[in-house]
């Protein structure tokens, strides 16, 4: 028996039971509060529209205001399709349409995706407004122009032993009903699987994730698609639903409204869209059919969004979830960690090689007419551990950056095992075992410490980028060992389940270290690990540096001399960004130039 | 009221007694307030029926656009449906001209409206509607300023089986290529506004003229252009240029530069709303109202009132209906006096359409004598002469578009105007059946009413 | 139409236009700039400036006052507008930043809708700006040609607020270096009150002035609000000169494209936006920190 059945029921199935659950019962329910089965019927595509923007917005934290562009295309291609005959089949067409969005997606995304924040959003509704021009005008051959498609034909299914035909409102819920159930599900396990986490350290901390060894470009692109595909999806159910195409699709409001009702749910809830979908149709109706206010719903309702959206951060799901966690404060129960599932993977293989494991050809880097580091030389051998120091402003941190490939230098070389990885991106050589941990803290703030290392933790096994969106993180080879392993070398074990964003400073320093290690890389670089750290810690950190060498090589920027000079090997000195010395810390400390540039600065 | 009904019934039950006798030998048996059970059991449930006329009273649902770019002609049309309603609901003696059998409601029971807000979008119609017939049963349903919205109801109406009723569309689709056996239009269109009013501008200006187009950037727009274009053609009539906009232009001037420099004679102007206001405002501004005519084909509701008499003088164009068509004839003066003593306006056309509609509606299903939709749609597509307050018109059986007069109507000058609100002259009033294209020239397909 | 009249003809026109956009998105990429939000009930501003003046106009029957007032009111609806809600949204995610304002667009336009119904108004040109100027071939309307004079003075004046007034050199600083600015001390909140009823305003005052040109309806916002989003882009989101270049490409490319096929000419404006934003990601003005 695996040993993690019961809480991998707890965690994925029995929420898809309750949905199922939810779903079944929903129509008898929901009625009863005056909703119409159309109404209801509705939510369902556009809660299914939701969860793919959920995924690329709550999730991935890319706000794009031109989903209608996926939506529309979906919808035409199966509606064209189903309509014309070629694909008579409401399943296949409809899957069609979904790959139709997904494809769609690919140019549209490597396009906007080039940019972030409002310029992304803006770039996405440009394209969409370009999408419905070409609805409307030069291919309203295909599309019928203002007037849509129509006669969208209902599903029909023969299971062979089982014939389902949706004949009205009713029959169409359960058809819709299944739909959104599978496309939950969907979606549920992308967002447990790898690629889940990993889009949600995309949303937290790009650069981070980044250095941490995955591409992130290619996972926003997948995001992107994954987004795409649903918006199709959900088009070509809208067209089937009604039996009708309409234009609108492609419409700004139609992806406004995505974003609303995602809001007014919430985000990253993967349900808010459906939630807020049911909020914002069943207004619409009540105000209309009930209060009878004529053209002034629309003004209730605005203010109604304002007032929501100035009082719920967090929509209306998180508004329930902070509600409960008030009146339901969570019990103080232990954070029991399950034990290893794996063996730990053996060690990266290594080359062949005898020689400097890391170095650095004559680098310079240069900002305008400032010289951050000039013609710097730097060799490390295998299992070495090495400090770098310097007065403050020498150029320590630039030359850190350029190590590990964050930023490129203007001139000179740099070498891992003998290979020029000069240019190389951050990603790459994170892969390559080389990364490092920052002087300010670089965390994901609104995940767990267990989530945070397992963001760096997954990158060993699976390369800068792997679409296993359905895989369980627990089947990726060595992900919970190496988590529990750097939990208990970091002392961090009982905080694996708290929010970064609650953790003490201590605590964040050691995680932010802990990140670095958890990509399990062979050479470390470490950017003043002690900083901000009490006595006591920076004792253990010392010890705990001294645990890290074994297997490893380390490279430590630090001003607390004291430290330095007792755990280092060898110590290089960087002033006024050129390399002033190098040799062992007794060698440095009676280094006449060394003791002049500190008496010039600060002298630890 | 309630004896006359109760003798209606009785003979209807009668018939269908004859109908199928073995089915119903118990009936007979039944008292009478029970026979009108028996008579709808004769007719197999469909769409709403008889759902829908079970009770004392039916529903009817309307959408039309109260937000929105077309939110001024939506409310006009919205008007027009609820006086009409009113007066069904009360009898009222204009309703009983229209319809001669109606007594109080239609086959006596009273009449709810619903209304709802499309937003001139066919999506949020047909969301509407299709609340309106599966939460209540409505058995007609009703409205739209848009030729996409007509579209996308006529498919509903096929879809659900319930009659619906457009409003304003000028499209030729909506009796053309996407028509539909349950949709039943009243207004003109692109096509019989085009050869309606074609003769009466080679009258006017003369043969072989230069032309230029404005036209909105969909099917609708194009429709009216392609149809100017084929009946100026016979008379030399050519288009120097085409200038296509999309919907919601905010500025006109660029595509009117271009009209200006294309040494054109006549600009025909094919948009609506608010979009015909702002490019004639514009087009003035440029001058080139003093260079060329202005012809709006298809002249929307209001139009004139935003725009202004200086702007619209000597304006030639077509409408569905003119508010002084109420100083020749009883009918339009009844429906003016009316709507103006509720409303407190003088009515447009569209408030006129959604009035004529319900009344023919009334009448078609009094004629009927029962919901059921398809006996209501063979009572429409009778070819029964109807009096209206356009003189008498007819449904043709083929399309479903009435066959009405189209009204040629010239802007009137400031100085010329008698009252704030007389705006135009109708120069020329053409029968509906000579500018209409064969029924099956836009490829209608009507289909089943079953 | 290609011919050399035509190209002329719309060469100018394109300016005409292009400064109209200039004016209007300038509001919107200060807002942006300095408060950080992106304000998507600006084309309700525009509205709102048209509908303050038509009822200005209303009782004074003089242009030039109507103008005043107008502007005065969009701004004391800015100011107001800031205080009562945007502000407590500077702490928020953008998209609730968005949201927000996008709800408040729509409140206000159906405010409107209520107050004035949705028939069109009219406010016609002032008698000096009544007729056609005709320049050799070039012929065009009075009161646009003036339209382009008020307009160049208009942002004179907004740039003269931006570079030689002490809120100004506040504001671009804060465009540059928010974080710098709050720790120099200004009282920020002021700063920010005075920004967004100065980009409300110069939104507003455009729409008085563009009055007589485009007929007033509560929706008339609505499209002027997408084809300012492309302006700032292009021009680089948060500067001031970006605006104005912005706005001069995006008429030019409106007017230009329109001879050769006027249904494309609009989509034309998103393609060379998006080209921008590919070749020159932070817009041709724009500072690269604002990305």
């Amino acid at each position: 028996m695996n040993p993690s059945t019961p809480s991998h029921f707890r965690r994925v199935w029995l929420p898809d039971l309750i949905t199922a659950l939810g779903l079944a019962l929903a129509p008898f329910i929901l009625p009863q509060l005056g909703f119409a089965q159309d109404t209801i019927n509705r939510i369902l595509v556009l809660g299914l529209f939701g969860i793919g923007f959920d995924i690329l917005f709550g999730y991935t934290g890319l706000l794009s205001f031109g989903q209608a562009a996926f939506f529309g295309t979906g919808g035409f291609v199966a509606a064209y399709l189903m309509t014309n005959n070629i694909v008579p089949n409401v399943i296949v067409s409809l899957l069609i349409g979904t790959l139709a969005g997904a494809l769609i997606a690919i140019p549209v995304g490597l396009i906007s995706l080039r940019r972030t924040g409002i310029y992304f959003a803006m770039i996405t509704v440009a394209i969409a407004e370009t999408f419905f021009f070409l609805e409307n005008s030069p291919l309203a051959f295909l599309t019928g122009g203002e007037n849509g498609i129509s006669g969208v034909p209902s599903p029909s299914l023969d299971l062979g032993f089982v014939h389902f035909t949706v004949t009205d409102g009713r029959s169409m819920y359960v058809f819709l009903a299944v739909c959104f159930l599978i496309g939950m599900m969907i979606a549920r396990r992308i967002i447990m699987s790898p690629v889940g986490t990993i889009l949600m350290a995309i949303r937290d901390n790009p650069v981070r994730a980044r250095a941490l060894g995955h591409a992130v470009e290619s996972y926003k692109l997948l995001a992107f698609v994954i987004a795409g595909a649903y918006a199709g999806f959900a088009g070509g159910l809208l067209g089937v639903m009604q039996g009708f195409m309409p234009p609108d699709a492609f419409t700004f409001d139609t992806s406004g409204q995505l974003v609303l009702q995602t809001v007014i749910g919430g985000s990253a809830t993967l349900f808010g869209p459906l939630v807020g979908a049911a909020v914002w149709l069943y207004l619409r109706d009540f105000l209309q059919a009930t209060l009878h206010l004529g053209a002034a719903w629309k003004l209730v309702l605005g203010i109604v969004f304002v007032v929501l959206v100035a009082f719920l951060r967090r929509g209306l799901i998180g508004g329930a979830r902070d509600l409960l966690a008030y009146l339901m404060p969570p019990s103080k129960a232990l954070t029991v960690y399950p034990a290893p599932l794996s063996p730990l993977p053996l060690p990266r293989t290594r080359e062949a090689f005898s020689g400097p494991v890391l170095q650095a050809k004559s680098i310079t880097k240069r900002y305008g007419g400032l010289y951050a580091n000039s013609g710097i030389d730097f060799s490390v051998n295998e299992g070495e551990l090495r400090a770098v120091i310097g007065p403050n402003g020498a150029g320590k941190s630039t030359f850190f950056k350029m190590l590990t490939c964050e930023v490129a230098p203007t001139s000179g070389q740099i070498l891992f095992h003998g290979r020029d990885i000069t240019g190389t991106d951050v990603t790459d050589v994170c892969q390559m075992g080389v990364t490092k941990s920052y002087q300010v803290n670089q965390l994901f703030p609104k995940l767990t410490v267990h989530h945070n290392l397992m963001i760096a933790a997954l990158g060993e096994g699976r390369g800068r980028f792997r679409a296993d969106m359905t895989r369980r993180i627990s089947h990726v080879p060595g992900v919970e060992a190496r988590i529990h392993e750097t939990l208990k070398l970091m002392h961090l074990t009982d905080k694996s389940e708290t929010p970064v964003s609650d953790l003490a400073y201590g605590e964040k320093r050691r995680l932010e270290i802990g990140l670095a290690l958890a990509t399990n890389p062979t050479v470390l670089l470490l950017d003043e690990p002690l900083a901000g750290m009490s006595p006591q810690e920076r004792a253990e950190t010392v010890a705990l540096l001294r645990d890290l060498r074994v297997g490893r090589t380390l490279i430590i920027v630090e001003h607390d001399m004291d430290a330095i000079f007792g755990l280092a090997d060898k110590i290089t000195v960087l002033c006024e960004g050129k390399l002033l010395a190098e040799g062992t810390p007794l060698e440095i400390k009676n280094n006449k130039a060394v003791q002049d540039a500190y008496l010039g600065g600060e002298l630890d | 009221m309630a004896k006359n009904s109760d003798t209606k019934n009785l003979g209807l039950s009668r018939r269908s007694l004859l109908k199928s006798g073995a089915q119903l030998a118990g009936a007979g048996l039944l008292p009478v307030a029970l026979a009108r059970n028996a008579f709808a059991e004769t007719y197999p449930a469909l769409g709403t029926f008889p759902a829908g006329s079970a009770g004392a009273s039916v529903f009817v649902g309307l959408t039309t656009p109260l937000t929105g770019t077309y939110a001024a002609q939506g409310v006009d049309e919205r008007k027009g449906f609820e006086l009409a309603i009113e007066h069904l609901n009360a009898g009222h003696a204009l309703m009983k001209k229209y319809s001669p059998l109606t007594t109080k409601g239609v086959l006596g029971k009273q009449v709810t409206l619903g209304v709802a807000d499309s937003e001139a979008k066919p999506n949020t119609a047909v969301q509407a509607q299709t609340r309106f017939i599966t939460e209540n049963k409505a058995v007609m349903i009703a409205g739209c300023v848009s030729s996409a919205v007509a579209v996308a109801l006529n498919k509903l109406s096929m879809r659900e089986k319930v009659i619906y009723l457009p409003g304003i569309s000028g499209s030729n689709d909506t009796t053309g290529k996407d028509c539909a056996r349950y949709s039943f239009r009243e207004c003109h269109y692109a096509y019989s506004a085009a050869a309606a009013l074609a003769p009466e501008l080679i009258k006017t200006f003369g043969k072989n003229k230069k032309v230029a187009f404005l036209t909105p950037d969909y099917t609708y727009g194009h429709s009216v252009t392609s149809s100017m274009q084929e009946f100026l053609k016979p008379a030399g009539w050519t288009t120097v240029t085409d200038q296509v906009a999309p919907l919601g232009t905010p500025d006109y001037n660029t595509y009117l530069l271009n009209i200006a420099n294309s040494g054109a004679d006549v600009l025909i102007n094919i948009n609506f709303g608010n979009d015909a206001v702002n490019s004639i405002k514009q087009a003035n501004q440029l001058g080139i109202l003093q260079k060329m005519k202005l012809v709006m084909p298809y002249i929307s509701p209001f139009l004139s009132k935003q725009a202004g008499p200086e702007l619209m003088a000597g304006v030639y164009g077509t409408t569905e209906w003119w508010w002084t068509l109420s100083q020749t004839n009883e009918m339009a003066k009844m429906f003016v006096d009316e709507f103006k003593a509720k409303n407190g306006y003088t009515p447009e056309w569209g408030a006129h359409a959604g009035y004529v509609q319900v009344a023919l509606w009334a009448d078609a299903v009094e004629h009927a004598k029962t919901f059921y939709p398809p006996e209501v749609i063979k009572s429409y597509e009778s070819g029964r002469k109807l009096t209206t307050d356009m003189g008498e018109v007819s449904w043709r059986a083929e399309d479903h578009q009435l066959v009405r007069p189209v009204y040629i109507v010239k802007g009137k000058a400031a100085k010329d105007m008698k009252s704030p609100d007389d705006y135009f002259e109708i120069i020329e009033t053409v029968a509906g059946a000579g500018v209409m294209q064969k029924p099956d020239a836009f490829g209608c397909k009507l289909g089943s009413a079953t | 139409m290609l011919s050399w009249p035509n190209f002329v003809s719309q060469l100018f026109n394109g300016l005409a236009l292009g400064t109209l956009l200039a004016l209007i998105s300038s509001g919107l990429t200060i807002i942006y700039g300095t408060l950080g939000v992106l304000n998507l009930a600006h084309g309700a501003m525009f509205m709102m400036g048209g509908y303050a003046g038509f009822l200005a106009f209303q009782y004074t029957g003089s242009f030039v006052l109507s103008v005043i007032i107008g502007s005065l009111t969009v701004l004391l609806i800015g100011v107001v507008t800031e205080r009562l809600i945007i502000r407590h949204f500077y702490d928020r995610p953008p998209e609730d930043q968005v949201l927000v304002t996008f709800g408040l667009g729509i409140v206000f336009v159906e405010l409107v809708r209520l107050g004035f119904g949705s028939l069109a108004r009219q406010v016609n040109p002032p008698s000096w700006g009544a007729g056609v100027v005709h320049l050799g071939f070039l012929f065009y309307p009075a009161y646009r040609l003036e339209l382009l004079v008020i307009i160049a003075l208009a942002l004179a004046v907004l740039y003269y607020i931006l570079y030689r007034t002490q809120l100004g050199m506040i504001v671009r600083a804060g465009i540059e270096d928010a974080v710098m600015v709050d720790m120099l001390g200004i009282n920020i909140d002021k700063v920010f009150m005075l920004v967004f009823g100065i980009g409300a305003m110069a939104a507003g005052f455009a729409g008085i002035i563009n009055a007589p040109v485009l007929a007033l309806t509560p929706d008339m916002g609505d499209d002027i609000l997408i084809e300012t989003f492309v302006v700032v882009v292009i021009g680089g989101v948060g500067s001031f000169p970006g605006a104005i270049l912005g706005g001069l490409i995006s008429g030019e490319i409106l007017s230009l494209t329109s001879m050769v096929n006027p249904a494309y000419s609009q989509v034309m404006l998103f393609v060379v936006m998006t080209l921008v934003l590919m070749l020159r990601p932070q817009g041709l003005l724009g500072a690269k920190s604002r990305t």
